[in-house]
């Protein structure tokens, strides 16, 4: 069963890059004025115990969930496999390297959040707020984009094999 | 008289929405939404399911979309990008957003640091995006993978709190030894 939402296949194609745009322009623009920041939000909470950039990004799994929920009941056939833990168990939704066990992905998910969590903490944020800060004016920031762009060519060319052979060779994936 | 009035209105009305837009609570809240909002609307043009809102997924995309289109590479992206006439455009469109935002309410100034921090920078997020890919999004795509009902994504949660942790002892231990 191929997933279909509300806008046929040959729409979609052409919505995609229109609809994210405006959906990334929406984001962008509350991101500046709010301070959105899910890694600050855990540094502040345990830092200083504020809770209002944490609630934030609580707010975000909570939308997303409900969301989810409330297309769901409209329109099944966009959600094949929500909810997904029921249908597809431990195995995550894809997105890291395919063709892996779920071990493997545990793994990959416990080593890429430490490193995450650590580098959004000693750079003061996480992606989108180096993204908006960029936008205000930050050089730094703009590094760091400049950083991430680089990063995504590396992995896809080669960083992505070798990790994926580095856990085929320790008898994990 | 009247235009004044309404004037005032407008401006009450847009303050209040402000004071929407300034509380992290409800703008978590509407990138949720807006989330399962491009799924239910774009999901036809191609998977995976909770990629409505990533900040590292989405800028993969449109790099390697673009890598390949220029050098003929074949860089992996996501199908929706694949098949679509232009890839996922949402980190183009927050760059835009926050710098309109940012100009309107005149909060644009131009920061610069030293230029050894620029070299951190870079190697802090070349090193964030591969480590992001290898554990499937950042904590925006992992935060909506949670709501889709998907226990690695909450492992991994776990762990950049575990990272997020590391990082505030490791930051106020260089903080004591420069005083």
């Amino acid at each position: 069963m191929v997933a279909s939402g509300w806008l046929s296949r040959d729409t979609a194609i052409i919505a995609v890059p229109i609809v994210t745009l405006l959906f990334g322009i929406l984001i962008g623009w509350l991101g500046q004025r709010s301070g959105f920041c899910s890694i600050g939000g855990f540094r502040d909470f345990f830092m200083f115990k504020h809770t209002r950039l944490l609630y934030g990004y609580l707010a975000l799994i909570g939308g997303a969930f409900a969301g989810y929920l409330v297309f769901w009941l409209i329109t099944p056939s966009a959600f094949e496999n929500f909810f997904w833990l029921i249908g597809k168990g431990l195995m995550p939704v894809p997105g890291a390297p395919a063709n892996l066990t779920v071990a493997a992905y545990i793994v990959l998910a416990i080593i890429g959040g430490i490193a995450v969590g650590l580098i959004g903490v000693l750079l003061g944020g996480c992606p989108l707020r180096q993204v908006v800060m960029t936008s205000e004016g930050n050089i730094k920031s703009l590094c760091f984009v400049i950083g991430m762009c680089i990063g995504a060519v590396v992995f896809a060319a080669w960083v992505s094999g070798w990790g994926v052979a580095l856990l085929k060779g320790l008898g994990i994936a | 008289m009247i235009m004044a009035e309404t004037r005032a209105k407008t401006e009450e009305h847009a303050s209040c929405l402000d004071t929407l837009a300034r509380n992290p609570l409800y703008v978590g809240l509407a990138i949720g939404i807006l989330a399962a909002l491009m799924q239910v609307l774009l999901i036809s043009a191609g998977g995976p399911e909770a990629y409505g809102f990533c900040v590292a997924c989405h800028t993969r995309d449109v790099v390697n979309d673009a890598v390949n289109s220029f050098a003929g590479t074949k860089l992996a992206i996501a199908a929706i990008s694949q098949n679509a006439i232009l890839p996922v455009m949402t980190v183009i469109g927050v760059l835009i957003g926050a710098f309109t935002s940012a100009k309107y309410y005149q909060e644009f100034k131009t920061k610069t640091g030293k230029p050894v921090s620029y070299v951190w920078y870079l190697l802090g997020g070349l090193f964030f995006m591969i480590f992001a890919l290898f554990m499937g999004g950042c904590p925006y795509r992992i935060g909506l993978r949670i709501g889709y009902g998907d226990v690695v994504a909450l492992i991994g949660l776990v762990a950049i709190v575990a990272g997020v942790l590391v990082g505030i002892k490791i930051a106020t231990a260089m903080a004591e030894r420069e005083e």
